[in-house]
């Protein structure tokens, strides 16, 4: 078979397009081309019995020829729905389409919860979560804090009118997360990489505290742990969390339950830590941190001869508006659940 | 608690190169964090967070003896001269008699004569200024100059107002009254140290504030220079009760170097002749209760090593605790007297080594070793589905506080010092407060629908309250099945739930909200992710639709088991739509043996009408 038959094949084709006025003529043309019995299965027919020598491109030219006949008629095929049947019109093909109604998670809580969680899983950090009015006993108490220590006046504690536990005390709204290290080390399963993500209560309510807010605490138990893994730790989560190149630093400072303390400070992301209005020579304070008091691995029935610590903690919705940079005037706006706020993000 | 540190009172104590901003910079980084950094009349001031441990801290001299630890020998010079005793001797007489010794573990006094109110000289105004205190005259200035200075409270008094030249030091009695410097009369609980006078007035409310019937005026000439260590917790509560918070106080109830009582009562004689001409006119009176115990701390320099990640020769942590005025005694340090409220443990000491040596040259290393068993709690994940879910179906995710009004429930468990009304007592139900989020909202859509996963508080007898994480739903403008629909699909289709496994009811409110509260903790627990599979049948299925007219008092799952009793063919029967009592189902027809045909299909729905007729009598709508 030569070169021509395949042009005028082609051309035949183009001539029966053209006749195409309805989407039954289009099938019958779709059968009389490409059907079982159609011409093309024809050519594929006689293809089985050519030479060799002239097969490869009778091939290609056939397999052309299909390609070209399927594809001007899926062409006209979608001509005929964007056109009347199903009434697309112009005008309507430029109007924004109906979306479904999508709520919003809260922007701030539920999204930085997801991101820390995330962050300190390769890390081998699990997420948990301890009572949330707990004992005055794990809340101070276990944490090297007795019960007149004037160290107990810094968190500003909900207490629960409640019959007083003779074992552990007053019933109070948890203060900080790290009402949950001793419970995490009372569970009896070392090493452990705990991160305590739960809600938190200090009676505080002004432009920058509320009453109820969430706080994240890390905690490692582990046999000769360091100042050093501490470090890698944070750093690895402020470039995870904060971004690329940012760093942190420990500055000293006094928990009664970590020994050394420190303040951790993130580099700033305004001026790279060349110092500016909105941070202290280019670091601003994220939250604390330390080593874990003896004391406090005791209160866990851990041995201080074997094992050792680290802890770190801070507030989610302060740590991640300063990641956004989202200049949220007043703090309070995170417990009101306007929907006009919510709906923002 | 913060503190002023102008550099030129630092100046007074320590000779360096190295400039302010460097030296800042060092203070924050090992010792203390220097919040700001203000230029007052020339003068460089800083503002200094001082760690609550650290009341050695709180003077200009100790800050200057903290620095000395940060900067190498050659570059830096520690001033500090402990003022000498002088001789003494004089016809004034003071009589103390201390009802109870724990309550000061050290007094000390002195009187001179001949003294002269006056002001102060310009440089003290000048820097009791800068640190924040209003000059007053000479005398008094002193005694707070001196508090600023070394870091000891002190008080003056005029000796010839206290009557009879007698103290009596003892705890205060419920109901007395006292008028104190600041004019105004407070009346006193039990339990506050106070000072009797030999007519029996109060003539100071101790480490508090002085009483206004002791006073130095312009007329003094006798002035009794009073230096005392009390009982922290005493100082503390009486603070905390009146409200009133005062720099002695906090100093006092973070503790006294001990040793460095007498050294202040010299300075401030001295100061005293030097600025006031007086005289001494009496011995030294110095009275010891109780003496702390001296107290040395093993150092574990392996323990140093471990805790810093990186080896610190042991030279160098003898040198760091030298030069922080600790006395090495083979493996022990003995504390100097101004920490002895702070170092306690090996730990105490690692951390004075390694702060030293600098935190920053510590290297970061992830963690290695064994990584731990615990397994994620299954019920963070499928809060994650929940929520996500509810988010792709219109919902506001809400977070409310953990307390509200106490007339929100049955058995709320109240908080005993609320802040306000409104968050007085815990949390029993989500869904009082998701309901005042629709109020609030009101005027934000027709359709409003929010949520929120959280826990609430339930009284259990000894044990703290139950804590059960719930899930609860506010709609507005929400049909009831449309909500009902939505958490049907939450539950048994996402989340794979066994068909009715869960029970939840959906209550209407006012202004046509409807509400729903789960039961989270039971939801996690049922939800999986288990994969059944059902082997696709090679025939087809029939489906259609059946309007059905139900008559009153029947209810849906009596009609839906009516209908699949009926025939092992009938595949699937899902409910639709309802208008009036005109309900429409949909079903499927499928026989796994053979093609069903339509045939089949009419003798098994001739069975279903017949079926429900005679049980329920539910017709086919004409
Ligand atoms: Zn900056």
């Amino acid at each position: 078979m030569d070169q021509s038959k395949f042009e005028n094949l082609a051309k035949e084709f183009m001539e029966d397009l053209k006749k195409v006025s309805s989407l039954d003529d289009l099938e019958s043309l779709r059968v009389k081309y490409l059907g079982k019995k159609g011409i093309l299965a024809g050519l594929f027919g006689e293809f089985a019995q050519i030479s060799p020598e002239i097969k490869k491109d009778f091939g290609r030219k056939l397999n052309q020829l299909k390609n070209n006949i399927e594809s001007k008629l899926s062409e006209l095929h979608s001509e005929f729905f964007a056109g009347t049947e199903i009434g697309v019109s112009q005008f309507e093909k430029t109007l924004p389409g109906k979306k479904p109604q999508i709520g919003h998670l809260h922007p701030i809580i539920t999204q930085a919860i997801r991101e820390i969680v995330e962050i300190f899983k390769p890390l081998g950090f699990t997420q948990v979560r301890h009572p949330e009015v707990d004992w005055d006993y794990f809340a101070f108490e276990s944490l090297n804090m007795p019960k007149t220590h004037p160290a107990r006046d810094e968190w500003e504690t909900f207490f629960v009118k409640a019959p007083e536990n003779k074992e552990y005390g007053k019933l109070v709204v948890s203060p900080h997360t790290s009402s949950g290290q001793v419970r995490e080390m009372l569970k009896n399963q070392l090493p452990i990489r705990m991160l305590n993500i739960s809600r938190c209560g200090r009676r505080q309510i002004d432009v920058n505290h509320i009453p109820f807010f969430f706080q994240f605490e890390g905690l490692a138990i582990d046999k000769n742990l360091s100042i050093a893994n501490l470090r890698g730790v944070l750093d690895y989560f402020a470039q995870k969390f904060f971004g690329p190149g940012r760093k942190t630093r420990l500055r000293p400072f006094h928990f009664r339950f970590t020994e050394p303390s420190f303040e951790v400070d993130v580099s700033c992301g305004l001026c790279q830590g060349a110092g500016c209005r909105f941070c202290k020579e280019g670091w601003v304070e994220i939250g604390g941190a330390g080593m874990v008091h003896p004391n406090v691995l005791k209160a866990g029935k851990v041995d201080p001869k074997i094992y050792n610590g680290f802890a770190f903690g801070w507030g989610v919705e302060r740590t991640y508006m300063m990641k956004a940079g989202l200049k949220i005037d007043d703090m309070r706006y995170l417990g009101e659940n306007n929907l006009k706020f919510l709906s923002q993000f | 608690m913060n503190i002023f540190i102008p550099q030129s009172w630092l100046k007074d104590y320590i000779e360096t190169d190295v400039s302010p901003v460097e030296l800042a910079k060092k203070m924050s980084a090992h010792a203390f964090n220097v919040e700001r950094t203000n230029e007052i009349k020339g003068d460089i001031v800083w503002e200094a967070e001082i760690t609550t441990n650290r009341s050695d801290a709180l003077s200009i001299m100790g800050i200057a003896r903290e620095l000395k630890s940060l900067l190498p020998k050659k570059d830096y010079k520690f001033k500090y001269k402990e003022s000498k005793a002088q001789k003494t001797s004089g016809k004034d007489k003071l009589e103390v008699e201390i009802r109870d010794k724990n309550l000061v573990p050290r007094f000390s006094a002195i009187v001179l004569d001949e003294v002269q109110i006056k002001e102060s000289p310009e440089w003290m105004r000048d820097r009791l200024e800068k640190v924040g205190t209003r000059p007053l005259n000479n005398v008094i200035d002193i005694t707070n100059y001196l508090m600023f200075d070394l870091g000891q409270p002190m008080h003056a008094f005029d000796y010839d107002k206290i009557k009879s030249g007698k103290m009596i030091l003892r705890d205060s009695r419920a109901g007395e009254k006292v008028i104190t410097l600041d004019g105004m009369e407070r009346e006193l609980p039990q339990g506050m140290i106070v000072i009797e006078d030999g007519e029996g007035r109060l003539i100071d409310l101790c480490g508090i504030m002085g009483a206004k019937n002791s006073e130095i005026d312009e007329n003094t000439k006798k002035v009794l220079l009073f230096v005392q260590v009390y009982d922290p917790m005493k100082i503390r509560r009486a603070s905390m009760t009146l409200g009133h918070r005062t720099e002695a106080a906090t100093r006092f109830e973070k503790g006294i170097d001990f040793e460095g009582v007498l050294p202040a009562l010299w300075k401030a004689v001295e100061m005293s002749q030097e600025l006031a001409g007086g005289k001494i006119s009496s011995d030294l009176i110095d009275i010891v209760n109780i003496k702390p115990r001296s107290k040395e701390v093993e150092i574990d320099y392996e323990k140093i090593n471990l805790l810093a990640g990186v080896e610190i020769e042991k030279s160098r942590a003898d040198e760091i605790l030298e030069s922080l005025g600790f006395e090495i005694k083979g493996k022990k340090a003995k504390v100097p007297s101004w920490r002895l409220n702070d170092i306690d443990i090996p730990e105490d000491l690692a951390e004075e080594v390694i702060r030293i040596y600098g935190y920053h040259n510590l290297p970061s290393k992830l963690l290695a070793g064994e990584i731990p068993r615990l397994q994620p709690e299954k019920i963070f994940y499928w809060e994650g589905i929940a929520k996500n879910f509810l988010k792709h179906n219109g919902f506001f995710e809400c977070y409310n506080y953990s307390a509200s009004s106490c007339n929100a429930g049955e058995n709320q468990l109240e908080l005993l010092n609320p802040l306000t009304e409104k968050i007085a007592c815990l949390r029993v139900s989500l869904i009082p407060q998701l309901t005042e989020v629709l109020d609030k909202n009101k005027g934000y859509a027709e359709k409003i629908k929010v949520f929120e996963l959280a826990a609430v508080y339930l009284p259990r007898q000894n044990d703290i309250p139950d804590q059960p994480s719930r899930l609860g739903i506010a709609v507005k403008g929400v049909e009831y099945l449309e909500l009902k629909g939505i958490i049907e699909a939450m539950l048994y289709n996402e989340m794979n739930i066994a068909q009715g496994a869960v029970d939840f009811e959906i209550s209407k409110g006012e202004n046509g909200y409807l509400t729903a509260e789960l039961d989270f903790e039971k939801i996690s627990q049922l939800a999986n992710n288990d994969k059944i599979y059902i082997p696709i049948s090679q025939f087809n299925s029939i489906k259609e639709d059946l309007t059905l007219v139900v008559p009153e008092n029947v209810e849906y799952p009596q009609i839906k088991k009516a209908i699949l009793a009926v025939d092992p063919r009938i595949k699937s029967l899902d409910f639709k739509d309802i208008y009036k009592n005109a309900l429409t189902l949909s079903i499927e027809y499928l026989d796994r043996q053979k093609q069903i045909s339509s045939d089949d299909t009419q003798k098994i729905r001739q069975n279903i009408f017949a079926n429900l007729e005679k049980d329920l009598g539910v017709r086919l709508k004409k």
